[in-house]
């Protein structure tokens, strides 16, 4: 998971404005949901994905990120291909019954695919290149609730020390045989549960008492947006209108 | 039928642990948008309720927060699915309903989907209203219903709480087959797709919302048997049944 949550912050890319970069994917990913054909969602994520590699993001980082979308796409691929369509592409015989793919289904199923792997990349490239804090932040610009905001902060700033302390419980289980059978794995997973949901609660209260002693008054201070730059504003709306252009040929 | 069910046994490998999330990219504008539209009131609501209640108890806030960096945590968490071979992972709504009723758990369903969708890529962007309505709405209507249900029908704390985390399982998987088969099914009749859909879930999702329920109970029953306090706070169960019980 670690792994995952890092981001890029060595590039020139994680400097640009998070609220230019915010409303760039989204249109990128209005684009691809909206896209006719396969060809747009797939020349995206082929772009996306160059960026990120360029930008020194490993292979690892990215093969985690696409693994479950491509479990997806496999099985949508598969469910269409078998399911729809009515022109025959290739017949096998199992345990006596005939199973037919289809053409058309086929052909829905990658189109469907292609906009998965899209859409996919769009929010790898966002998310990577993009502080959390910036991103946040560029979500109140659009908004977004405080208090929404003020809770995924939370949840972020106690996330890592929650899965230390599940990770921990979860080997010292694991090490006395709390895991060896359905019924044990069951009543030890109900514990670690449990452990988290009291650490939890005890932690606001900590958290609380700490943060009222530094004036905290139910709002958390966001970060300051600085003015927009114009160099920034002009590349992202090159940008997008180079990919209009794609997504309309 | 019997070609259904063999294909539906094909498909099965191909079955993702986190299937109960609806991917990024699946679901068509129109239908994307739709769902953002039937999620907003219910995180409108949750957004209205933590207000208040942080207005009379500051740690709210910082409760919820956490409560949603644990839902995030146990559904990451894989568990072993006996009758697929494979591992899914529980979704955690119908717990934190039972803890802090259904609007704040949509509320907190939210922030650990967004967060899911950002980092994980489980689930998306494009696909988080869909998620709202199933997990985070669905979700813990089902468990909380449930729960109280039960509890006003003289049920245990354990039995109760088991058959809420079970509900809002399998509601939740019921809703995403749904939200899955209007999404994808392009010029394909709705209910045999659903039909489909959700004969390739059910080897799986059955069992895991055994699982689920299994540790909902588990996890009440620690709390009662530990921490009566937060069990009290949270108005789940009244403080003379803490003394009755000793």
């Amino acid at each position: 998971m670690h792994q995952l949550l890092k981001h890029n912050g060595d590039c020139l890319l994680s400097h640009i404005d998070g609220r230019i970069k915010l409303l760039t994917a989204l249109a990128l990913l209005v684009m691809v949901l909206s896209a006719g054909g396969w060809q747009f969602p797939l020349a995206t994520a082929g772009l996306c994905i160059t960026v990120c590699r360029i930008r020194g993001v490993p292979v690892k980082t990215l093969l985690l990120r696409f693994a479950e979308p491509c479990f997806i796409i496999l099985m949508i691929v598969l469910l269409k291909l078998f399911f729809t369509g009515t022109t025959p592409l290739f017949t096998f015989h199992l345990n006596g019954l005939q199973i037919t793919g289809y053409r058309e289904g086929l052909v829905e199923g990658l189109m469907i695919g292609s906009r998965i792997s899209g859409a996919v990349a769009v929010m790898a490239a966002l998310v990577i290149f993009t502080p959390f804090t910036d991103l946040m932040a560029a979500l109140a610009w659009l908004r977004v609730p405080r208090s929404f905001i003020d809770i995924t902060l939370f949840a972020w700033r106690y996330l890592f020390l929650l899965f230390d302390d599940a990770k921990v419980i979860y080997s010292a289980q694991k090490n006395r045989l709390g895991y060896s059978g359905y019924r044990k794995g069951l009543r030890s997973f109900g514990t670690l549960t449990g452990t988290l949901v009291i650490k939890a609660f005890d932690s606001s209260q900590s958290i609380t008492t700490a943060m009222v002693q530094r004036g905290y008054d139910g709002t958390m201070p966001m970060l300051k947006q600085k003015p927009f730059r114009s160099v920034e504003i002009a590349a992202g709306c090159a940008f997008l209108t180079c990919m209009g252009m794609l997504w309309k040929i | 039928m019997v070609k259904l069910l063999v294909c539906a046994a094909l498909l099965l490998p191909a079955a993702p642990a986190h299937a109960m999330h609806i991917s990024e990219g699946i679901l068509p504008l129109p239908w994307a948008v739709a769902w953002y539209a039937a999620a907003l009131p219910f995180v409108a609501l949750g957004i209205r309720q933590l207000n208040v209640l942080s207005r009379q108890d500051l740690s709210f806030k910082p409760l919820a927060g956490l409560m949603a960096a644990v839902v995030f945590i146990i559904s990451c968490m894989p568990v072993p699915v006996p009758t697929a071979g494979t591992c899914s992972h529980p979704c955690g709504t119908g717990m934190a309903a039972i803890l802090l009723g259904p609007m704040a758990s949509t509320l907190i369903a939210s922030v650990s989907l967004l967060l899911q969708a950002l980092f994980l890529s489980h689930g998306g962007l494009s696909t988080l209203g869909a998620n709202i309505v199933s997990m985070g709405v669905i979700g813990s209507f089902a468990g909380y219903l449930t729960f109280k249900g039960l509890r006003s029908m003289g049920a245990s704390l354990a039995v109760a709480a088991f058959l809420a985390g079970v509900q809002a399982d399998w509601a939740t998987y019921l809703a995403t087959s749904f939200e899955l088969a209007s999404g994808i099914r392009g010029a394909e009749p709705f209910l045999p797709l659903l039909e489909k859909i959700m004969l390739a879930f059910v080897p799986t999702q059955l069992p895991l919302g055994i699982l689920e329920g299994a540790m909902t109970a588990g996890m009440v029953v620690l709390l009662k048997r530990k921490r009566p306090d937060i069990l009290v706070r949270m108005h789940v169960i009244e403080a003379g049944e803490v003394k009755a019980n000793g």
